[in-house]
C-alpha cells in the first residue's frame, strides 16, 4: 500500500491516496501537479507524507527504497556526451541478456552502442522504458510514457503495459485519454491541485462524466475515446 | 595515435629534467657531491613531480567538478578556494608571515569551503546552482578584498603577492610534495570508494537518486575531498588556472568515452600538461616565466581548436 497522508505544496492541496498494488492512471489538465504529485510520491520532493507498507519514505534505506518505487520522466536526461544506450540501461540490472532481449522488444536493439545524448525523443522515450521495465520497482510511475511516439510504438507500450508479466504495480500519468480507457486501470482525477476523483475506469470513462471534467469536449464513440475537435 | 600520444608523454617526463638553464652532464651524476648530481635530484626532480602531480590533481578535480554541477566549466576556482588561498596568503605576507604564506594559503581554501558547507546547511533541497552561485559570489568579495591588500602593501609585498597569484612549481627537497601525494592517495580512495556513485552522477540526480544514491551526501563528500586536495595544492603552487577547465574536455574529444572510465587517463594528461608548460615556462627565455601564464598561453588556443574541429 502506497499512502500519501494530507500532502500540500505551492500547487498541492491537501492530497491523500491509498494506492492499493494495483494498476492507476493519474489524469488531470496541464500544470495541474501530476507530476508534481509522482515526484513527491517517489521521494525526489522531499516530505513527510509518503508512505509505503507503513513506513515512511524518509525512513527506509536508499537502497531498499530503489526496489519500491521508481518514476520514469517524459525526458531522458543525461550529462556526459559518452554513455551509451546499454550502458544506461546496466545502472537498473546487471543482466546484459535481459538488456538485449529488452532493446530487441523495444526495436532500439541497434542503438545499443549509441550515445544517449543523440537519441530521438521517441528512441529516448523507448530508453527510459527499458529502463523501468528493467529495474521493475514495486511501484512504477511512468509520467506521459507515450507523448514523444508515434502511432506504432503507442501500441506495443499498450502491450507492454497491459501485459501484466512487465512492472509489478505502475502508476500512468497520460493525456491520451484513449490509451488511459483501454487500460482500463482505475483513474484518479486532479483538479486545481486537488484530488477530484477516484474510482474505476468504467466509472470515469462514464459518458456523463467525461462531460463534466472536459466540457463535452470528449466523445465515447465505439468503445473509443475521441477528441471533438 | 593514443599510445604515440602515451609514449611522447612519457618520454617528455623523464627527459625532462635533464633539460634546463643549468646543463647536466650524465657522467657527473654519479657523484652525489657534484653539482650536476644535486640540481637534478635537489631542485629538477622534485620540480617535475610537483608538476606532475598539481597537474593532475587540477584536471581530476576540474572534472569532479564538471561532474557534480553538471556545468562544463566549473573549477574548483569557481568556488573561490583559490581566490580564499590567494587572500589568505596576501594577508600573511602583509602581516609579515611571508615564511608561513603556505599555510595560510590552506587555511584560506578550507575556510572558503567551511563557508560554503556551512550556508548550503540552510538550503534544505539540494541546489547545486546556489552552491555555485554562492561560490562566484565569493570570488569576487575575496578579489575586491585582495585589491584592499594591494592598496595597503609596500611595493615589495605587492610584488610578493602578485608573484603567488602567478603560480610557482619551486619547491625545496620533497616535504611538500609528499604531503600533496598522500592527499591525493587519499582522494583517490575516496573517489574509487564512490565510483558507481559517480558514475550514476553521470546521468541525472533525480535518476541517480532512484537508484538509491545518496546525491546530495556523495556530492558533499566529493566536493569536500577535492577541495581539501586543492587547497594543499594551491598552498604549495599558488594558484594554476585552466588545466582543469581543458584537460578533461581535451581527453574527453580524444578518448570519446564516458567520465568514469576516463578518471587515470585525465589524471595523467594533467600531470603531463604541465610537465611540458613548465618545461617551457623554464626554457623559452633566460628568466623562468610563471607556470600559470604558460598554461594558459598554450592551452586557450588548443581547447579553442578543439571545438572548431568538433
Amino acid at each position: 500500500m502506497l499512502h500519501i497522508d494530507n500532502y500540500s505544496n505551492h500547487i498541492l492541496h491537501n492530497i491523500t491516496l491509498k494506492i492499493a498494488d494495483k494498476n492507476l492512471v493519474l489524469l488531470g489538465s496541464n500544470g495541474v501537479g501530476k507530476s508534481t504529485l509522482a515526484r513527491v510520491m517517489c521521494g525526489l520532493i522531499p516530505s513527510n507524507c509518503v508512505s509505503i507498507s507503513g513506513t515512511k519514505l524518509q525512513d527506509i534505506a536508499p537502497s531498499k527504497k530503489r526496489e519500491l518505487i521508481n518514476y520514469i520522466p517524459t525526458k531522458l536526461d543525461i550529462y556526459d556526451n559518452y554513455i551509451s544506450l546499454k550502458e544506461f540501461l546496466s545502472f537498473s540490472t546487471d543482466d546484459s541478456l535481459q538488456i538485449d532481449k529488452l532493446t530487441e522488444l523495444l526495436g532500439i536493439s541497434h542503438l545499443e552502442q549509441n550515445s544517449c545524448t543523440t537519441l530521438s525523443s521517441g528512441e529516448a522515450q523507448l530508453t527510459l522504458i527499458a529502463s523501468a521495465l528493467l529495474h521493475n520497482a514495486r511501484y512504477t510511475i511512468l509520467d506521459e510514457p507515450t507523448s514523444n511516439l508515434d502511432p506504432n510504438y503507442i501500441k506495443t507500450i499498450f502491450e507492454i503495459l497491459s501485459n501484466s508479466n512487465y512492472l509489478q504495480n505502475k502508476i500512468v500519468i497520460t493525456h491520451n485519454l484513449d490509451f488511459a480507457y483501454k487500460l482500463g486501470y482505475d483513474v484518479v482525477y486532479l483538479k486545481d491541485g486537488r484530488v477530484d476523483f477516484t474510482g474505476t475506469s468504467q466509472e470515469f470513462f462514464d459518458q456523463s462524466n467525461l462531460d463534466r471534467y472536459y466540457n463535452k469536449h470528449i466523445q465515447k464513440i465505439n468503445s473509443n475515446i475521441v477528441v471533438s475537435l | 595515435m593514443k599510445k604515440l600520444i602515451l609514449i611522447c608523454s612519457l618520454l617528455l617526463v623523464f627527459v625532462s629534467p635533464f633539460i634546463g638553464e643549468v646543463d647536466i652532464d650524465l657522467h657527473k651524476l654519479t657523484d652525489a657531491s657534484s653539482i650536476d648530481y644535486r640540481v637534478l635530484v635537489n631542485l629538477r626532480i622534485p620540480h617535475i613531480i610537483l608538476a606532475f602531480l598539481a597537474g593532475g590533481i587540477l584536471s581530476l578535480s576540474g572534472v569532479v567538478f564538471q561532474v557534480i554541477f553538471r556545468n562544463p566549466i566549473s573549477t574548483p576556482y569557481t568556488l573561490g578556494v583559490a581566490s580564499g588561498a590567494t587572500l589568505f596568503s596576501a594577508i600573511a605576507i602583509i602581516l609579515g608571515f611571508g615564511a608561513y604564506s603556505s599555510l595560510f594559503a590552506f587555511v584560506g581554501a578550507m575556510s572558503t569551503v567551511l563557508i560554503l558547507f556551512a550556508v548550503a546547511m540552510y538550503i534544505k533541497e539540494y541546489s547545486p546552482n546556489s552552491l555555485l552561485l554562492i561560490g562566484i559570489a565569493l570570488s569576487f568579495f575575496y578579489s575586491a578584498t585582495l585589491m584592499v591588500m594591494f592598496y595597503i602593501s609596500t611595493l615589495q609585498e605587492s610584488y610578493e603577492i602578485l608573484r603567488f597569484t602567478m603560480g610557482s612549481l619551486d619547491t625545496l627537497g620533497y616535504k611538500h610534495i609528499s604531503i600533496l601525494f598522500v592527499s591525493i592517495v587519499l582522494f583517490a580512495i575516496v573517489l574509487y570508494r564512490y565510483k558507481q556513485e559517480f558514475r550514476l552522477l553521470l546521468t541525472s540526480y533525480e535518476f541517480a537518486h532512484l537508484q538509491g544514491i545518496k546525491v546530495k551526501q556523495v556530492s558533499y563528500i566529493l566536493l569536500f575531498g577535492v577541495s581539501i586536495v586543492i587547497g594543499v595544492c594551491v598552498s604549495i603552487t599558488g594558484p594554476i588556472g585552466f588545466v582543469g577547465l581543458v584537460i578533461p574536455h581535451i581527453i574527453k574529444a580524444i578518448y570519446k568515452q564516458s567520465t568514469d572510465k576516463l578518471l587515470v587517463e585525465m589524471f595523467f594528461y594533467g600531470g603531463v600538461f604541465l610537465v611540458l608548460c613548465d618545461l617551457i615556462a623554464r626554457n623559452m627565455t633566460q628568466t623562468q616565466i610563471p607556470i600559470g601564464i604558460v598554461t594558459s598561453f598554450i592551452g586557450a588556443p588548443f581547447f579553442i581548436y578543439l571545438l572548431v574541429r568538433k
